[in-house]
């Protein structure tokens, strides 16, 4: 009965008025700054649909909601764009336990479509409604647990030759999740981790883990966590001096406030990530990189989220010109687009499939390395793993020490 | 604004609310709604220590979290039990464990922690708290980490799951279901109780009061509904996570408990109201939002630091103190102590008491003996030791040698309150009362002892309750009569002129029967009048069977109404006999002048 | 044997952060009983501003360093006065809410004015590592050691051997008399709350380079910090230095050979065992109350 009384208050507004897309994410609070950064992507994207004359002749409209990264407030937010504020579709909450608290709503009550571009979590798209075979509402684009964590150890293991790994996972959040799923990885390859270490939230020292490494003889430490851990662990690994173990991480801190923090210290750190915005572009996406110069005057806080909330718009209004704007609607089209060169994604194959709701699979994903202060993209040819700190010019990288050749 | 108005006000609220669903469409006011009960029932628990037992606990949150993690992962794991999924009574199971969980939780923090003086209690719960977090994020097999706990059950009757409004009204009965048991707890003997432990320990403790283990009883109150809070919380929402549960929520629900007024009944309502509702309303001032939220805050607590509903009510707090019932008319004469026989042997005897503080001796090998019927009194030069003996003889000091007898039985006292049980009682030098508590309050909190209602009477309001408020109320009255104080009943005690307030102390004494009343200069700060009224009451209760010890200055009290005198210098006993043989004792006399006659010299 | 060694080392100049921030809740405490809950946002005060009086104005660290000691002292005492003093009135607990809610203002305000990124506070003897057989430190590390327990030994020195602190010890003992005696106890307690403060800050220059600065970082910093004194007693300032540094050592050996989601774990369980069985503390006395 409340079911019913929510779906019809969701009916979507009359002709002539905006189409509201919703976010609701961390506008307040220490990570803030992936809340702005998204909405900054969907007001570029909006901006531009807009300037060809809107959706089927009605402009888009953002609206945004803080839910101070707690599910709770999430909930809440949620449900005040779908039932008050109208919304018809949603980029979702940067916080993977947001998204799985609404997911059940979305997908049971409200039946709203929405896109993640900054959540890690595996059973938010692999979730009730998708085992059940009913329609999946949540999409995503982005790094996802477990194909981040088979991209990360296929790149070490068969790009970079390294089989000695030594794992250093944040003990909160998604390190540990990081943590089964590398296992898990490296187990399907035949493998096992030299060392297994943790670290807790707000550590400043890192000798005890770092030490383990030694000993374990780790080829690369991988990591999963935040910035302020890491550039305790790459201070400490300073300290205790050569050999230096080469360092690769998970996309949490393939941000330009990492180099902000850790200055030199995190030369020669590869990071896996969807998007890089630094050295060679390919036009389309060096234009809107300007364009962000321009409009807001600032650096990127976080390119990936930008560009993802960016592409998530952008889908939402080629799904919205195919077929309207019911969300049930909408969610169907999004199965249906055959290709898409966006900002982050470029693909030549279906975007979305009634099977696979994540975007982006491993040939999407990609390493980059920091080089002087640039998150630079990690190629491979015959000689190896090289990075373009400018166009033309090939940088060939030791797999060993990830430092130059 | 006075009651009626507000009556008017709350039944119009109320019915707001219960037509609430019929009058929205749409979830999302609905479920700000429930939340706003859930978070008014945890704070409601917190309002109960805070505000009542004057208690602090700082990570409420912790509380709240083991309710709701215990609630989902027992409901869970019950549900694959056919039988218990079918009815639904899996969730009803795990809502119930899940609060007692919680409240076993706040016993073992209690425990160990309420033991001691200052803010220990507040200082276990930031471990607890910490602690808690900790086993949520790390302990992932169990609790998910981070990820939390989904697709817990909804609350069910047979086949019928909760919908939003089926959720709504239960949330709302819930409340009132909490308000209701807060209020009884709040008009009730235990409330008082809570509420004179707040004032003093030492004078609450001295009347017989357990205090530790009423501090413990009320934390795990507390801490019930905080669990059964977070146990709703956890099926409303079908998943929790450690971020619901965090340090800020602790902060949250303290907030609400402060700035809604402690210690009044809706108080905590109006805060969990406002908190929840006041920042969904300023969404629209993002990064100002928690810093204007956070300034409000302060200024309210800087000028309504009664709260909201203490700056709205006439009289704090809400629940009434018991009026002169009909029934009692004022009875001239007191009654009489437990002994019917007045036996010679002494009640109270002391033998060979040492005691000493680091290096300095205090006292060195006293003895005397306290008899029924007999006052007792002990005087001697400042620092002579008179207070340490009386802390001794009343439980609150452990002599380091010698023995204290009642009865003839050799006895351990452990605390003030073990001493009142053995029917030792005892005023203090410096007045301690129950704050504004009226007279009549005070001294019913004083008839502690013979108590056999508890707190489960008072929260479900049994007829045992009542029957314990009318013993205690007839003893007020009875003792307001004897001291004098009758017409002041309804007054509160801070109100009352300084020797009334000594008086005061001396009725709730009796109150809690003693057998021997030691009382510590009570003539202090009196004028000439009202001494002449103490010694008159003195030798009442000396009449009535009482055994006194009268610690004084005042020689001509001590001369009027004593039957013994024992002199104390330096911590041993260097006269003791007859007021007039002491008198003239030229050991006292040394000690008190050095040389100079006694009965000429009294000690204003 | 090294392994050991080179986390005792590194642990001892972690445990030296903890006491220097725990005896600012000493400080608080045995100046008018109260606890400071918000110390550790003092501390990340402290932080931000040495950022920027140090890196952003350049100033040498040691002008920097009594500027941060002095203004945080000084906004200490004037915290004390308008949100502490009026809420110490009897029978209302409102103060507990008051130091925190200042401490949660400062985060807030710390994030408008330095923003939410970590930043970065280079050490004040320079980033060489200092190398010593197989053992490495930082030289921030041995500073902050020395610092420690330069400070410690004033304070011992200053509660001990001058009239000052000789009438502070009074004032904490019983504020009653010591008023009896002329010494003005409110002035006192303005004066530790603001002193405590101020140590806070001079904590927060501290650590800065060690770890970086942010409006989050008060708050681990402030709860691992509470435990020394409920370890050491509130009241015992020699024993906090012990137990500080035995904490840093203790939480390190423990990382280092389990792992290190148990280790906040059993400090929470140690803590409470130590207020069961001995609730003054490792080094406290036990305090009588006189009635």
């Amino acid at each position: 009965m409340a079911a019913a009384a929510a779906a019809m208050s969701a009916v979507p507004a009359a002709a002539g008025d905006t189409v509201k897309i919703g976010f609701a994410g961390p506008m307040t609070g220490p990570v803030s700054a992936f809340g702005h950064e998204i909405e900054r992507g969907m007001d570029v994207a909006v901006e531009a649909i807009n300037a060809k004359g809107g959706v089927r002749g009605r402009k888009l409209e953002v609206v945004i909601r803080d839910d101070e990264f707690d599910p709770v407030k999430t909930v809440t937010a949620y449900r005040d764009l779908i039932e008050r504020q109208d919304v018809v579709a949603l980029v979702g909450s940067a916080n993977s336990a947001s998204m799985l608290a609404v997911t059940p709503l979305l997908n049971d009550n409200y039946k709203v479509p929405a896109i993640c571009v900054h959540t890690d979590a595996t059973a938010i798209i692999h979730n009730q409604a998708e085992a059940s075979g009913r329609d999946n509402y949540l999409f995503r684009l982005g790094m996802f647990g477990s194909g981040q964590a088979d991209f990360l150890v296929d790149s070490m293991v068969k790009k970079f030759g390294l089989t000695k790994i030594g794992l250093l996972t944040w003990s909160a959040g998604y390190g540990q999740i990081g943590r089964k799923e590398l296992t898990r990885r490296l187990a399907e390859l035949g493998l096992k981790p030299v060392a297994d270490e943790t670290f807790e939230t707000g550590d400043t020292d890192m000798t005890a883990q770092l030490l383990k490494m030694k000993e374990a003889g780790a080829q690369v430490i991988m990591h999963y966590g935040t910035i302020k851990e890491a550039v305790a662990i790459f201070e400490t690994r300073q300290k205790l001096g050569d050999p230096m173990i080469p360092f690769v991480s998970s996309w949490g801190i393939a941000v330009p406030a990492l180099w902000k923090a850790a200055g030199d210290l995190a030369e020669g750190t590869i990071d896996s990530n969807v998007v890089t915005t630094d050295g060679p572009q390919p036009p389309e996406r060096q234009a809107i990189i300007d364009a962000y110069h321009k409009k807001y005057n600032r650096e990127f806080d976080d390119p990936a989220s930008f560009f993802d909330a960016y592409d998530a718009v952008m889908l939402f209004s080629i799904a919205m010109d195919k077929a309207g704007f019911e969300p049930a609607a909408i969610r169907a089209a999004l199965e249906q687009i055959p290709s898409y060169r966006g900002a982050g994604l470029v693909v030549d194959h279906p975007v979305f499939t009634k099977d696979r709701h994540e975007g982006y699979s491993l040939d999407d994903m990609l390493l980059g390395r920091w080089t002087n202060g640039k998150f630079l993209r990690v190629g491979y040819d015959a000689e190896g793993p090289f990075v373009m700190p400018s166009e033309g010019v090939k940088k060939h990288i030791d797999p060993t020490t990830f430092g130059p050749k | 604004m006075s009651a009626p108005i507000l009556r008017a006000l709350a039944f119009i609220g109320l019915a707001v609310l219960l037509a609430f669903p019929l009058l929205v469409a749409g979830a999302y006011f609905k479920f700000l709604l429930i939340l706003v009960f859930i978070y008014s029932i945890v704070a409601i628990g917190l309002n109960i220590l805070v505000g009542y037992a004057g208690q602090f606990s700082l990570r409420h949150a912790a509380l709240m979290a083991v309710g709701a993690y215990g609630s989902a992962l027992i409901s869970i794991s019950l549900g694959s039990i056919p039988v218990l999924a079918a009815t639904g009574a899996n969730v009803w199971i795990g809502m119930v464990a899940g609060s007692l969980a919680a409240g076993l939780a706040g016993a073992a923090l209690a425990f160990p922690a309420l033991r001691l003086k200052g803010p220990y209690l507040a200082m276990v719960t930031v471990a607890f708290g910490w602690m808690t977090w900790k086993v949520l994020l790390n302990w992932t097999s169990l609790t998910g980490g981070d990820l939390g706990v989904a697709s817990i059950p909804s609350m069910r009757i047979g086949s019928r799951t909760f919908d939003i409004d089926a959720y709504y009204y239960f949330a709302g009965v819930a409340v009132a279901v909490a308000f209701l048991l807060q209020r009884n707890l709040a008009r009730s003997d235990f409330g008082r109780k809570l509420r004179a432990i707040k004032h003093s320990e030492i004078a609450a403790a001295s009347v017989g009061v357990d205090v530790h283990r009423e501090k413990v009883v009320v934390f795990v109150l507390s801490a019930v509904f905080a669990g059964a809070g977070g146990a709703l919380f956890a099926h409303v929402e079908n998943f929790i996570n450690p971020d619901d549960f965090q340090f800020y929520d602790s902060v949250f629900f303290l907030l609400a408990v402060l700035f809604g007024g402690a210690g009044t009944l809706i108080g905590p309502l109006i805060g969990a109201a406002f908190l929840t509702i006041a920042p969904e309303m300023l969404q629209d001032a993002e990064r100002y939002r928690l810093i204007i939220f956070g300034v409000i805050i302060l200024a309210t607590l800087y000028a309504l630091p009664n709260g909201v509903a203490g700056a709205l009510l006439t009289r704090l707090p809400l629940e009434q103190a018991p009026r002169r019932s009909p029934r009692s008319g004022a009875r001239s004469g007191g009654r009489a102590p437990a002994l019917a026989a007045v036996a010679q042997r002494p009640i109270l005897t002391v033998s060979g008491l040492a005691k000493a503080f680091g290096g300095v001796r205090a006292l060195a090998d006293v003895s005397l003996a306290v008899e029924a019927g007999k006052v007792h009194a002990l005087i001697g030069p400042n620092g002579a030791g008179k207070t340490t003996l009386v802390n001794i003889l009343s439980g609150y000091y452990r002599p380091d040698h010698g023995h204290i007898a009642i009865d003839g039985r050799r006895t351990d006292l452990h605390s003030l309150h073990h001493a009142a049980q053995r029917g030792v009682v005892r005023t203090f030098q410096n007045i301690r009362l129950f704050g504004d508590m009226t007279a009549r309050e005070h001294v019913m909190v004083g008839a502690e002892l013979g108590a056999r209602s508890g707190m489960l009477d008072a929260l479900f309001n049994t007829p045992r309750r009542r029957r314990e408020q009318a013993r205690r109320e007839a003893i007020a009255d009875e003792l307001l009569a004897l001291v004098g104080l009758a017409a002041h009943a309804d007054l509160p005690g801070s109100t009352l002129a300084y020797g009334h307030r000594r008086l005061l102390e001396i009725a709730r004494a009796l109150a809690a029967s003693p057998r021997a009343l030691l009382m510590d200069e009570p003539a202090a700060g009196l004028v000439a009048g009202e001494i002449e009224a103490l010694g008159t009451l003195i030798l009442e209760l000396r009449k009535q069977g009482l055994a006194i010890v009268l610690v004084e200055h005042h020689m001509d009290l001590v001369m009027q109404v004593s039957d013994v005198v024992t002199v104390l210098d330096y911590g041993q006993v260097i006269s003791h006999g007859e007021p007039t043989a002491v008198q003239r004792d030229p050991a006292v006399i040394e000690a008190y002048l050095g040389g100079a006659d006694l009965r000429s010299f009294t000690f204003a | 044997m090294v392994f050991a060694l080179q986390i005792i080392l590194n642990g001892v100049a972690t445990g030296a952060v903890y006491a220097l921030v725990a005896v600012g809740y000493s400080l608080t405490f045995t100046g008018m009983r109260v606890l400071n809950f918000g110390l550790g946002m003092w501390v990340m005060l402290g932080g931000m501003l040495t950022y920027t009086l140090y890196v952003l104005w350049g100033l040498n660290i040691a002008l920097a360093a009594p500027i941060v000691i002095v203004a945080l002292t000084g906004l200490g005492v004037i915290c004390e006065r308008f949100t502490v003093r009026p809420f110490l009135k009897a029978g209302s607990e409102a103060w507990v809410m008051a130091t925190l809610a200042v401490g949660l203002l400062f985060i807030d305000f710390a994030e408008l004015i330095w923003g939410r990124d970590p930043l970065r506070v280079p050490g004040y003897l320079g980033q060489a590592v200092v190398r010593f057989g197989a053992f490495a430190l930082y030289p921030q590390q041995i500073l902050i050691v020395a610092c420690t327990i330069a400070v410690f030994f004033g304070l011992d020195f200053f509660y001990y051997r001058t009239l000052f602190g000789r009438a502070f010890r009074a004032v904490a003992y019983d504020p009653e008399v010591a008023e009896l005696m002329g010494i003005d106890a409110r002035r006192f307690a303005a004066l530790s709350y603001g002193a405590a403060c101020g140590l806070g800050g001079f904590a927060g220059l501290m650590v800065a380079p060690i770890t970086l600065v942010d409006p989050q970082m008060g708050t681990t910093l402030g709860l691992k910090a509470f435990v020394v004194p409920i370890l050491a007693g509130l009241a015992a300032p020699r024993g906090i230095l012990v137990c500080g540094l035995a904490y840093g050592v203790v939480e390190g050996l423990v990382s280092g050979y389990l792992f290190s989601g148990v280790r906040d774990m059993l400090a929470c369980a140690l803590m409470i065992l130590i207020l069961y069985f001995r609730p003054e503390g490792l080094f406290g006395a036990p305090s009588v109350e006189r009635i």
